[in-house]
């Protein structure tokens, strides 16, 4: 018992010694019975750090570590360690944070945290791996969303044209001419500059020992101290009237989205009254949204639509947002899923109105009531796992508020829906706004975009009056298109530089 | 004190790994009398369940022509309403629950899931059950649906995925129907508003509580579940409709495709091989699941040759899904580079030949065992995994213990038993290669 007793005060020493000497933030989500421990390393570090011409580094820099080597052993080698235990390291790269995440059963643990800590605090950097690296990051932009993937295309593009002449123009995951400038050199440049103490924040969950901690601080202190300066971002470019921006390709569909940048993101307390708003327009794949059940469910025009007031990633095949992609500024946007060609001129035009709709009339009561209850209720699926839970701890930390889920939970009913409403119409509007459209012969679309003529749509059975009076509306509704305010071009062009 | 706390913590530690069981959760098994079977899994998810109604019938089951994409729409049709609740009503029920409700539809089943508060149980047995058994829907909501899966298909064929997938299981089967893919041949899809009454017998033959589990997982009480299922599903009608599905004859000469593509792409190569169907008995098939590691895992060696030595290929991925009738193992990759298509082959085919003829070390089969484990023990983290695990199980064999069944069988692998797996499906004469490259104009 006293031998006990003293190793725990030796124990506390260290910890207490170490703690001084070291900057490194830790994210603790200890739950004694959980098998599988998950590791989220965040990095204050985004694509907003990559150079004028190296557009990628960052991304690059990320995998290098995340899919690459340690001192001690090659990437293959790691592989081979993982194998048998099933650990992952997977990761994630943004505007303004990186991480590095790891997940392993209990069994493994200390084997698994010796080598998912060196690949940060001793990666190889070897020239096969960053030849490998670099190639990946081009071929997601040439083969995946270039060539496969017309609606993720359009949301990458979206935000590139929303923040022209700011910091988040450049891609997260580069551009092809950004990527093949990088050198090694570059990279190990980058990782010495940006991987400080003050910079990162080490966030664990499950039925880890809790002696780890200290191994933890101990070992990310040999990390150079500070914390690189923030980069300032500006105000985003005001928007004027209606801006395009069409891709041609090659598609028997069109891919659209659309959007502008907004003022508040969730340390704001109008953000809350924002959420409501937005989950009644067009709530993530899910048929509450008007925008979904408008032109989804009354008029089967496409598979589905949605909106957003932050920047979205869907986490796998869940119908939740990734954590970890905090941005301090943020945009409200419009997904629209694939229409067929010959409908994209009325689509646009409907999903604009229904926008004014929103900006003039805002939410009933009744709307209020039900979408406020439904997002009390759904934002609790939100932290199904403690992975995920892990990630909303530190986003909530990132933007210096209380856990995000809890402060839901405390904004929501504090509303009414008059807030709801002045909110819309502070932040949300229908006049100013960046659109892109991924598309076949984009000259004609253009033509008919700036011409304001009727686009009547036909339906293969027949449907309600009040729709088919709606339509003649639609039809006719009034974009604000001129012909200079267009720019067209090749899928070839998007992301290149 | 201390030390039953560790002891705990080893116990805990190794709950998910080390006993006979590979899923380490009490499965429940309740069988109405109109033969619904309902499944349930106490998960510690404080306040939360998943709810699964899974339908054993999927794109295997469409065996008219024509007809391909029908369980697909079907799924769709199934979120139209009732009397008792239109779709409007059933949709603001479900909002003020703040449900997380979906469904999906592969060859073999459909599922209609909701991830939601404990509270809501009655709610969701009384709007599910409703669905299931009232289901009501007019032919302008039928032909209004068909463009939204127009939509679906459209989203899906700007990816270079589904048209190989299409061509290959077009090309591989003659006979039966994984001949089509889940969301159907286009010019089906295009005549789906004319196939009202067709719709209408599809849900007569399937949507039937034989045919059917509830799964529930989470948060409840079995004995209040029970009583709310009897009370709400009793009254549900058995059918009597058994599909006859064609059964394939076996392939005897390779068979080859290709697919020009409009735009800019890297070359993609698809290979698949038939196989038997998923099997707690069948040792071969067991070591088919093997064979995938051992070829693609990102410790192969061929992963290791053609991702990361050589660098030819950006990914390369294989293996056989469960399913209830043969279907095929498929390798896929993308090509760097058009000049390699044929050396990608080769080496894949060189590393096949020699599962052949080298035994594999029988440390290595140790690795993958212990790696099937993990990996599925690490997924067993939320209630919606838990229940899809227990619905997927129950519709391949109509028994969810078979997965436990599964992973005892993985053990008893040889290298004898993969090399003979290896030797009877992995030959030139039952395989299907399909290319797809950019057009030249």
């Amino acid at each position: 018992m006293k031998a006990s007793k003293i190793i725990l005060l030796m124990l506390l020493a260290v910890a207490i010694s170490s703690a001084k000497n070291s900057e490194i933030k830790i994210k603790e989500l200890y739950s004694p019975n959980y098998p599988i421990i998950t590791f989220r390393v965040m990095i204050g570090t985004g694509s907003v750090n990559d150079p004028k011409g190296k557009e990628g580094l960052n991304a690059l820099t990320i995998l290098m570590l995340a899919q690459g080597g340690t001192k001690e052993l090659t990437y293959k080698e790691i592989q081979e360690k993982l194998y048998p235990w099933a650990a992952r390291i997977s990761y994630q790269f943004d505007k303004e944070v990186s991480v590095i995440i790891g997940e392993v059963h209990r069994d493994h643990l200390e084997k698994f945290y010796k080598i998912f800590s060196d690949l940060i605090l001793n990666p190889r950097f070897d020239e096969q791996d960053f030849k490998r690296n670099k190639d990946l990051l081009l071929n997601y932009i040439r083969a995946t969303i270039r060539s496969g993937d017309d609606e993720e295309l359009g949301k990458q593009a979206l935000v590139w044209f929303i923040y022209e002449d700011h910091p988040y123009h450049s891609p997260e995951f580069g551009t092809v001419e950004g990527l093949n400038n990088i050198t090694l050199e570059d990279v190990k440049n980058f990782y010495k500059k940006y991987f400080t103490q003050g910079n990162i924040t080490f966030g664990i969950a499950g039925g880890y020992p809790k002696s780890l901690i200290q191994k933890i601080k101990k070992d990310f202190s040999k990390l150079p101290l500070g914390k690189p300066e923030p980069v300032k971002l500006p105000e985003p470019k005001k928007i004027n009237g209606l801006e395009f921006l069409l891709i041609e390709k090659e598609t028997r569909s069109t891919a659209i989205s659309f959007g502008f940048p907004i003022s508040i993101n969730r340390s704001h307390k109008d953000f809350y009254a924002l959420m409501v708003a937005n989950s009644y327009f067009g709530e993530h794949r899910t048929f509450n949204g008007i925008l979904m059940q408008k032109i989804r469910g009354q008029r089967g025009l496409n598979y589905g639509d949605y909106s957003y007031i932050e920047h979205f990633v869907q986490d796998g095949g869940s119908t939740f947002p990734v954590p970890n992609i905090p941005r301090r500024q943020q945009y409200f946007s419009v997904w629209i899923r694939p229409v067929e060609n010959k409908n994209r001129h009325f689509v646009l035009r409907q999903a604009i109105r229904e926008l004014e709709i929103l900006v003039k009339n805002g939410l009933s009561e009744k709307d209020f009531e039900s979408t406020r209850e439904f997002l009390l209720n759904y934002s609790k699926l939100w932290v199904q796992t403690l992975n995920r839970r892990l990630g909303y701890m530190m986003d909530s930390d990132w933007y210096g508020i209380e856990y995000f889920i809890d402060k839901i939970q405390k904004e929501l009913p504090k509303l009414t829906v008059e807030d709801v409403n002045n909110a819309i119409r502070k932040y949300l509007n229908f006049e100013n706004i960046k659109i892109v459209a991924v598309t076949k012969d984009a000259q004609s679309y253009m033509q008919d975009l700036v011409s304001n003529k009727p686009s009547p749509i036909s339906y293969v059975s027949p449907v309600s009056q009040s729709i088919l009076e709606e339509d003649k509306i639609i039809q006719e509704y009034r974009l604000n298109a001129k012909p200079e305010n267009f720019r067209i071009m090749s899928v070839d062009e998007v992301f290149e530089k | 004190m201390k030390k039953s706390i560790v002891l705990l913590m080893l116990l805990i530690s190794n709950l998910a790994i080390s006993q006979n069981k590979i899923f380490p959760f009490k499965i429940n098994k309740v069988v109405l009398e109109n033969g619904l079977t309902v499944l349930s899994v106490p998960f510690d998810s404080p306040g939360i369940i998943a709810y699964y109604t899974v339908v054993r019938a999927g794109s295997r089951n469409e065996v008219e022509p024509g007809k391909t994409g029908f369980a697909h729409f079907f799924e769709h049709m199934m979120f139209r309403g009732t009397e008792k609740y239109p779709e409007q009503v059933y949709n603001d029920i479900l909002k003020r629950l703040g449900a997380d409700s979906n469904a999906f539809t592969t060859a073999d089943w459909t599922a209609y899931h909701i991830v939601a508060s404990s509270d809501a149980l009655e709610t969701i047995i009384d709007i599910e059950s409703d669905r299931f058994m009232n289901l009501k829907y007019t032919e302008e909501q039928f032909k209004t649906e068909a463009g939204a899966i127009l939509g679906e298909y459209n989203k899906s064929a700007s990816s270079p995925f589904l048209p190989l997938y299409e061509k290959l299981q077009d090309l591989a089967f003659t006979t039966h129907t994984y001949k089509h893919t889940t969301i159907g041949f286009l010019k089906d899809i295009l005549d789906m508003p004319n196939q009202y009454d067709y719709s209408l017998q599809f849900f007569d033959r399937y949507y039937r509580p034989e045919n059917c589990a509830i799964v529930v997982v989470g948060d409840f009480d079995q004995k209040k579940l029970i009583e709310l299922v009897k009370k709400y599903y009793g009254g549900w009608k058995r059918g009597n409709y058994k599909p006859e599905i064609p059964v394939e004859p076996p392939q005897t000469e390779e068979r080859v495709g290709h697919i020009g593509w409009k735009g800019k792409t890297l070359p993609y190569l698809a290979i698949g091989y038939h196989v038997p169907e998923f099997s707690t008995k069948n040792i071969e098939r067991a070591a088919i699941d093997f064979v995938s590691e051992l070829l693609f895992s990102r410790t192969a060696p061929l992963y290791q040759k053609l991702v990361i030595e050589k660098q030819w290929v950006d990914f390369i991925q294989g293996g056989a899904p469960s399913r209830r009738d043969p279907f095929l193992f498929t390798i896929l990759t993308r090509i760097k580079n058009e000049n390699l298509i044929d050396s990608v082959k080769n080496e894949i085919f060189n590393a096949i030949e020699e599962l052949k003829t080298k035994p594999v070390p029988k440390e290595r089969l140790e690795q993958i065992r212990s790696y099937l484990k993990y990996s599925f023990a690490m997924s067993l983290n939320n209630p919606n995994t838990v229940a899809y695990v227990v619905g997927n199980y129950f519709q391949l064999t109509g028994d969810p213990e078979s997965v436990n069944e599964l992973y005892q069988l993985y053990e008893k692998v040889t290298p004898q038993d993969v090399m003979n797996a290896v030797k009877k499906y992995f030959t030139k004469e039952n395989r299907t290669i399909v290319t797809l490259t950019e057009e030249k104009k």
